[in-house]
């Protein structure tokens, strides 16, 4: 059983992607891969997109803010969008929510980048 | 389908690796769901219980993958209690210092978050050293997950 697999895509110039599954000590490696693949190609928008995440453990917010000070400084960003009310209640519960700016629709969280601001404040 | 009985307990003793996290979560959940936890409160609870198993493999074990791990779930009063047991060297909780996201990112540090996830999530979690190593037990008022927003 594939507890976790990452697809991608761009649109606008932003990396889209896609973690179906669950997020954790043993499947952190796979979802650090695919951001690592982003930044590596120096593409640093970056949306989650959260409709087939069930699931995050610390495992994969520490992932998230191990590469958020690089993305950043590259003048990009991580935002994150539809998250289901189990992986957003961690993300609150954590205060990632200040952290990160937290969409709606992945749409929303792409036309946002479009808006030239730079990231770190939190969205409604 | 009643609730379980005063003296029910579910026991589960799972090796110390990672790929049985997913069992240990499936389990944790249910648990918490026949002890009387509505599903998104079990759900936290199985999270809560990933995180301190993760510690223990990763810390008390060190990574080594042909440990135990034994956890014992059942209800003390209006509480689900957690147990997690190990035989792994001594936890020692000043290794899980208060987290601060900010400089999380600025120093780019790993780790902590487990236990400080745990603790939002559980009303208590507690260390001490056991017969055989290592017991974190983790107590949560029995209920809906909006108990939470209370905390």
């Amino acid at each position: 059983v594939t507890e976790l697999s990452v697809s991608s895509d761009e649109r606008d110039g932003v990396v889209l992607l896609y973690p179906s599954g669950y997020i954790n000590a043993h499947t952190v490696r796979v979802f650090e891969e695919e951001l690592q693949r982003a930044i590596g190609s120096g593409r640093y928008r970056i949306v989650l997109s959260g409709q087939e995440l069930r699931y995050v453990a610390s495992a994969g917010l520490g992932a998230l803010m191990a590469v958020i000070e690089e993305v950043r400084g590259n003048g990009g960003d991580i935002r994150i969008a539809e998250l289901n009310e189990t992986v957003r209640n961690i993300f609150e519960m954590l205060g990632f929510n200040h952290l990160y700016r937290i969409f709606g629709s992945e749409q929303e969280a792409v036309s946002s980048f479009l808006e030239n601001a730079p990231g770190g404040s939190a969205s409604a | 389908v009643s609730e379980p009985g005063p003296q029910a307990a579910v026991v589960l003793v799972v090796p110390s690796a990672t790929e049985f996290l997913a069992a240990i979560r499936d389990v944790a959940r249910r648990a918490a769901e026949l002890f009387g936890c509505d599903p998104a409160l079990a759900e936290q609870v199985a999270l809560a219980v990933d995180e301190a198993s993760t510690n223990v493999i990763q810390h008390a074990y060190a990574g080594a993958s042909d440990r135990l791990i034994e956890l014992r779930f059942d209800r003390a009063g209006e509480r689900l209690s957690v147990e997690i047991e190990d035989d792994g060297a001594p936890l020692d909780e000043r290794a899980f210092p208060e987290v601060d996201l900010r400089l999380y990112a600025s120093e780019r540090r790993r780790g902590g978050l487990g236990v400080h996830l745990m603790g939002r999530i559980m009303d208590e979690v507690s260390f001490s050293r056991g017969g055989r190593g290592n017991v974190c037990t983790m107590r949560k008022r029995i209920g809906t997950a909006e108990g939470r927003e209370a905390r």
